[in-house]
């Protein structure tokens, strides 16, 4: 793609049996902003190709970040949750976030699973798949 | 952008010895490449719901800017 950046290894594990492995690569270089792209489009078909070139010949996974980009995008993520759960909590009334990818989602359910007055639940199909966040009845 | 594309469409197909790639200048400067895959090898290039082909426009968009041109790529 004749982009200015380089890759490092961030991470490498292996699981108990010594068998799938989970290598986290971080890119950097002049060209990074170019390889994230619009709200982290070119760094989602990145990680798609890369899963589809190399996931097959290799055992296990190869997560990909550019400058930090996606602990960056998950941290923003988890503050989102807790503001929008804040409110759901609130006002009693439930709110459905935009369309994500399944690793974000994953985050929102992460961050609000235990929250005590709100609950989560995917909804839609595909590219179109988004969050609810609902209120929790406090009866038992 | 055509190496990119070449590269990419070769470790997929099951026939890489049948992909070919040629650059045809579009509208405006536009450059056109022209993916041509053995038949079987069409589905595995385009992917489910088209998921595959979206992904390597998306990395020539960034081949593209690189070169300072724009590109396009159709599946023949």
């Amino acid at each position: 793609m004749k982009v200015s950046a380089s890759a490092t290894v961030r991470s490498q594990h292996t699981n108990e049996e010594d068998t799938i492995e989970t290598i986290e690569m971080d890119v950097e270089g002049e060209d990074s902003g170019l390889l994230i792209g619009r709200r982290g489009e070119t760094l989602r078909a990145l990680q798609f190709m890369v899963n589809l070139l190399v996931g097959r010949r290799v055992p296990g996974r190869v997560i990909i970040d550019v400058e930090g980009y996606r602990e960056r995008r998950y941290a923003s993520l988890r503050t989102l949750a807790i503001r929008v759960a804040e409110r759901v909590a609130a006002t009693g009334r439930s709110i459905t976030l935009e369309p994500m990818p399944s690793n974000e989602r994953r985050v929102i359910h992460m961050a609000l699973a235990d929250h005590p007055g709100v609950a989560t639940e995917s909804e839609g199909a595909g590219d179109d798949r988004k969050i609810t966040v609902f209120p929790k009845r406090s009866n038992p | 952008m055509k190496e990119l594309i070449e590269y990419i469409a070769k470790t997929l197909a099951s026939k890489p010895e049948e992909v070919k790639v040629t650059e045809v200048p579009g509208e405006e400067g536009q450059i056109i490449l022209k993916l041509e895959v053995a038949d079987e090898d069409k589905g595995r290039i385009i992917g489910k719901q088209g998921r595959v082909a979206q992904a390597m426009r998306v990395l020539l968009r960034v081949a593209a800017v690189k070169k300072d041109v724009r590109a396009s790529l159709e599946i023949v």
